[in-house]
């Protein structure tokens, strides 16, 4: 998968729980941003990023997870 | 007895370059501290005309600033309303037509109101006096998420705030050397507790404001040299889902962790043991009216880890008969609590309606537990129905509300169910009385644009009627077993 497609759709899932429209969101949007990203945000956009790529994450990749960018690198690695 | 302002007077002379707040870069001392909150003190009374007894509405964000004006406010001889930042339309207008403020500081993100920004509070370099406060009087109102949607104004005086600090502080064994990282929320009872704790020991707190950051949570205990932690048990189930194990390797440095009144699981209190072998991990057992009536360490209790443990330090708790009798040690009945720290009043109401929510001068839960020959409480049922996600309160009637406008369903009761996943607790159920034409799915889709994420519910069961009593209130209760 393109590292441009992972984007958009972890930019869509993002945007989703935080109740925005993708374009609100970037590589650098993180945590706290938006009042939704609190650690309930955190667990529904990590697992909903499981589910879609159909991958799974360990407790120490997800720690390091903290704005969009780690996100779509973490999902990169793993594809 | 000396007010948690007169503590924080005495640490700034005693103690005045010693770090009180960290954030981020920002280092406060203790001698800073104080100015800056006499200086809010002086400007609530000049610029905002804050007179004794006049409530101020904080936006509670857990930062800096927010610490300044909260103390400042006190000092002026008003009273504090920390709320949610996001906190909706609905309760904020509740709250402000309850409280009537002079002012709103911080800002507030779902609602729209004209509101002060904290840096205007702590401008200038004129101060305020310092006097002694009227330890009777009321020095904060913190709104509880009522059960019938109406939320309750729980008044706490300039005594119950320092009894609860004291008792707290003695059974945690805190003291001066301290360093505690805050991730709570400070518009709860629990989290403002701890801002309380620490800097009445005088102590020092790094101000984080949330768990969600697992990164930067244990970024900063290193670098800070954290020795403790306050936490629901939801979050301690995030950290382990997003750090597994790796708390592990600070069980050398974090002497204390208190942990909040929700359930948690005997796998979870026995894997934090394990992990921290030497640290005090205290659970306590309270409420916003009653903070931390009763705690238990874990490692001390380990036999007893299925209870809420034994009375604080400086609390009296007697188990009541629904006649207001004491009950003999291994009878079920309510928990109710004596000591400073239960509240004043409640806010709005007579003081002949207060009077019934006490039993002897014993203040009612609403709680039934067994207390045994040892003291240990064995909590058998809340007699509330608030359902805890997370650590987020959900009214079920808030949710039942917007459930019974949906074209289809004609009733609704929800109630808190165990989360499967481990992870934040309960959850919502809904139980409906609906037509077969409406699904759950679309049912779930039409509360989405009106509720938040953590009020939805997980889980929709049908059934023919909802059960009530004789006087027609639902018995979600009944809808547990």
């Amino acid at each position: 998968m393109e590292k441009s497609e992972i984007q958009s759709k972890v930019f869509e899932i993002v945007a989703g729980v935080c109740e925005t429209t993708p374009d609100q969101i970037n590589d650098n949007t993180t945590i706290g941003d938006f009042p939704q990203w609190d650690s309930v945000g955190q667990l529904t956009i990590l697992s909903s990023v499981e589910e879609a790529f159909e991958i799974n994450f360990e407790p120490e990749e997800m720690m390091e997870i903290e704005d969009v960018k780690d996100i779509v690198n973490a999902v990169e690695v793993k594809l | 007895m000396e007010s948690i302002e007169e503590q924080l007077y005495q640490n700034s002379t005693a103690s005045p370059d010693k770090i009180a707040l960290i954030s981020g870069e920002a280092q406060v001392s203790y001698n800073q501290l104080w100015d800056y909150c006499l200086i809010a003190a002086y400007n609530l009374k000049s610029k905002y005309n804050l007179q004794k007894g006049d409530r101020v509405i904080l936006s509670a964000a857990g930062n800096i600033e927010f610490v300044y004006v909260y103390f400042g406010v006190h000092l002026a001889g008003g009273i504090c309303v920390p709320i949610d930042p996001d906190t909706n339309e609905t309760r904020f207008g509740y709250i402000a037509e309850s409280t009537k403020p002079v002012c709103i500081m911080g800002a507030l993100h779902k609602v729209e109101c004209e509101t002060i920004p904290f840096e205007d509070a702590i401008s200038g370099t004129d101060k305020a006096d310092f006097h002694l406060l009227d330890m009777g009087q009321v020095a904060d109102i913190l709104f509880t998420t009522g059960t019938t949607g109406a939320p309750k104004g729980v008044a706490l005086s300039f005594r119950n705030l320092q009894a609860a600090a004291l008792n707290i502080n003695i059974f945690i064994q805190n003291t001066a050397d301290d360093i505690e990282l805050l991730a709570l929320p400070v518009s709860h009872s629990f989290g403002l507790g701890r801002v309380r704790c620490v800097l009445s020991k005088g102590g020092t707190l790094v101000m984080l404001g949330t768990f969600a950051n697992m990164k930067k949570f244990f970024g900063e205990m290193k670098r800070c040299n954290v020795t403790g932690f306050g936490m629901v048990p939801a979050s301690w189930g995030f950290i382990k889902k997003m750090s597994g194990k790796y708390i592990a390797k600070f069980a050398g440095q974090l002497k204390y962790i208190e942990i909040g009144s929700s359930f948690m699981p005997t796998a979870d209190k026995e894997l934090l043991m394990e992990l921290l072998p030497n640290t005090r991990i205290c659970m306590h057992y309270g409420s916003t009216e009653a903070s931390r009536s009763a705690f238990m360490e874990f490692h001390s209790s380990n036999n007893d880890l299925l209870t809420a443990g034994r009375t604080s330090p400086n609390c009296e708790i007697k188990i009541f008969s629904p006649e207001g009798k004491e009950v003999p040690l291994g009878t079920e009945g309510e928990i109710c609590v004596k000591g400073d720290h239960v509240t004043c009043s409640y806010w709005n109401e007579t003081p002949e309606r207060f009077a019934s929510d006490f039993y002897n001068g014993y203040f009612r839960t609403g709680d039934c537990a067994i207390m045994d020959e040892r003291g240990y409480i064995y909590l058998k049922s809340r007699i509330k129905e608030m359902i805890n996600v997370g650590g987020k309160k959900v009214a079920p009637m808030e949710v039942e509300d917007i459930l019974n406008t949906i074209p289809g369903v004609k009733e609704s009761a929800c109630i808190g169910v165990p989360d499967s996943e481990g992870v934040f607790g309960e959850v919502v159920k809904a139980f409906i009385v609906a037509d077969e034409s409406v699904t759950d799915e679309e049912i779930l889709n039409q509360l989405k644009p009106n509720l938040e994420v953590y009020k939805l519910p997980v889980a929709f069961k049908r059934i023919a009627e909802i059960p009530k009593t004789s006087s027609g209130k639902i018995q979600r209760l009944s809808l547990k077993k």
